[in-house]
């Protein structure tokens, strides 16, 4: 067992920062990769011309879904540290449909806006001053929405823990999700494209 | 007879068998398996005998004067035993709550109970779990009490075990402790009243505590 | 659409699975290394934190959601993981904007909008998004990627209303894109 590298002391706090960037470095890198520098292609998503937010995306998360299955499952990491966001169900929920509204209004989600911003979009640097001012509104209302705030308290819940179903199983089923997501995402953009093409 | 040119997948169709494979080979396996532990009792037992680290009451006082903050205290009594009197920095764990409580294996952890029974329990525990840091409070609170709240002072004391309380008697008085010399020194410290915790103050919560947020 | 961007020398863009590949293999680099996952808005709540800190300090400490993001990094509110990888971010999308030749001084928009108005929505965009993040504690990186992976009930519920959010709004603002 040796995973994760920091709860095992392999390093202290500040060498933790330079790994922080090095991560960082790697993130941005493969934003850019992908195009989520440019507000039309992130936003294409929603006029179900151009899918690749949905294709990264996903394919991100069962590549690391995978990753730390199968190093969990052979003990080289240790799956109980990793740290598990605490669910609280009504404020995800809320957050989530304001964030769906920010997406498309603003063409950007805060980690592709600094990618945007890196490559020179003046744009991105609006609206990244946006999410300043959206945390500090947040920030000053704070105190008053404190019971939405913790509202909808599940703990720490995965959803095999919450389905009752074997964590191998529900990794099964992302995946095959994530494969026919895919394959629906290629038949949309060929229908949602063309017709773009053709107006 | 016709041959049939042999089907070659795309990238694209490689990467979906793949990721199939993966995810129903996934099906049977436990994630949660690596972080059931295996004890090497031999090796606990030697470690019992020749290395578990202590801490004492006066390096400790001397840690929490000084203000440093590269441990963390943990008392493991009661959430009575706690109200009524802690040693300040400390946090508040019993035992049976200990290995859900968000601890870095490469803190330095300090614990302490009223003996040194549980705090001894505690440390195998931790041990166990693979934590490298942890270390016990010497003689446990009723340590602190004695060397640390209420130092004595001989009748007969030599010049340098006056000196000695002094300094000591210094560090008493930070904790709101009460050195005790001559005829009172002849007393048992456990008629003494501990210095009582004042509610309303915050209590001296060190702040990695708040740091477990590790959220976006 | 799915093609380069801009014009001249741009180079094309990667296949999104390969690059989801390679985005997933950092994210679990991050699990690996550090036992927690990516983020982004995160950092930008340290800044502002220690903003209002510095421009009214009893007022920031007296709430509970400043005092939160001022308690931590290491010696420094901004010495956090989440800021130093932020900064990597910037660098990481300069230099692979600058090896495909994307790096260009431009505003994102569509033909049937106004720089003005793609800005005021750009700006009215963010503050929406700083608003839902911080309410779900996390973003698309933080909570969508980080918590999907980790199947993570709260972040699943929180990348499908995002989804939803966005379909739902599509319509509205088209005219910014087409």
């Amino acid at each position: 067992m040796m995973a994760p590298l920091y709860s095992y002391g392999l390093f202290g706090d500040e060498f933790s920062l330079v790994l922080a960037f090095i991560i960082g470095i790697g993130f941005g890198f493969f934003l850019e990769r992908a195009g989520f520098g440019s507000a039309k292609k992130l936003a294409a998503q929603f006029y179900l011309t151009d899918l690749a937010v949905f294709k990264v995306m996903f394919t991100a998360i069962v590549t690391a879904m995978l990753g730390l299955f199968y190093l969990s499952w052979i003990g080289w990491l240790d799956l109980s540290l990793v740290y598990l966001t605490p669910t609280f169900i009504w404020p995800q929920i809320a957050g989530g449909i304001l964030l769906g509204f920010g997406f498309v209004v603003g063409g950007y989600c805060p980690g592709t806006s600094l990618v945007a911003a890196s490559t020179g979009k003046v744009d991105a640097l609006i609206y990244i001053g946006g999410i300043f001012a959206g945390i500090f509104a947040f920030g000053e209302v704070f105190p008053r929405i404190t019971n939405f705030f913790y509202s909808g308290d599940m703990g720490e819940v995965t959803m095999p823990a919450l389905f009752g179903l074997p964590y191998g199983l529900v990794v099964f089923a992302v995946v095959l999700m994530a494969l026919g997501g895919f394959w629906g995402a290629g038949a949309v953009e060929r229908i949602f494209g063309a017709k773009q093409a053709e107006s | 007879m016709e041959t049939k040119s042999p089907w070659r997948p795309t990238r694209n169709q490689t990467l979906a068998l793949i990721a199939f494979f993966l995810g129903a080979l996934a099906i049977p396996g436990n994630p949660y398996q690596g972080s059931v532990v295996e004890l090497n009792t031999q090796e606990l037992a030697t470690i019992v005998d020749t290395e578990v680290d202590h801490v004492t009451a006066e390096e400790l006082a001397d840690w929490i004067i000084q203000g440093d903050t590269e441990y963390r205290l943990i008392d493991l009594r009661e959430e009575a035993a706690f109200a009524e009197y802690h040693i300040p920095t400390s946090e508040n764990v019993p035992t049976s709550e200990l290995l859900d409580y968000p601890l870095l294996r490469n803190e330095k952890i300090v614990l302490y109970s009223d003996g040194g029974i549980h705090s001894a329990q505690a440390w195998m525990l931790l041990r166990a779990q693979r934590f490298q840091g942890v270390y016990i409070l010497l003689g446990g609170l009723d340590s602190w009490i004695e060397e640390i709240l209420f130092p004595a002072l001989p009748t007969d004391a030599t010049p340098q075990q006056t000196a000695e309380f002094e300094r000591v008697a210094h560090v008493s008085k930070f904790f709101a402790g009460t050195p005790r010399t001559g005829v009172d020194a002849q007393s048992a410290s456990a008629a003494i009243p501990l210095p009582t915790m004042d509610p309303s103050a915050a209590p001296i919560v060190p702040k990695r505590k708040r740091k477990k947020k590790k959220g976006c | 659409m799915s093609s380069a961007s801009g014009v001249g020398r741009a180079a094309p863009y990667m296949n999104p699975y390969l690059a989801g590949i390679g985005l997933g293999l950092v994210l679990l680099a991050s699990f690996v290394v550090m036992g927690q996952g990516l983020g982004a808005s995160g950092s930008m709540t340290s800044a502002v934190a220690v903003m209002v800190n510095a421009v009214a300090p009893e007022h920031a400490q007296a709430n509970e959601f400043y005092v939160d993001y001022l308690d931590r990094g290491v010696g420094h509110p901004l010495k956090t993981f989440l800021t130093f990888e932020v900064l990597g971010v910037i660098v990481g999308g300069f230099v692979s904007g600058m090896l495909a030749g994307r790096v260009r001084r431009t505003i994102e928009k569509g033909p049937r909008i106004s720089t003005r108005g793609r800005l005021l929505l750009a700006f009215a965009g963010g503050g929406l998004m700083g608003i839902g993040a911080k309410l779900a504690r996390g973003c698309t990186s933080g909570q969508a990627l980080t918590g999907g992976a980790m199947l993570n009930f709260g972040s699943w519920a929180f990348m499908m209303m995002i989804f939803a959010g966005a379909y739902m709004l599509a319509y509205f603002v088209r005219r910014q894109w087409r």
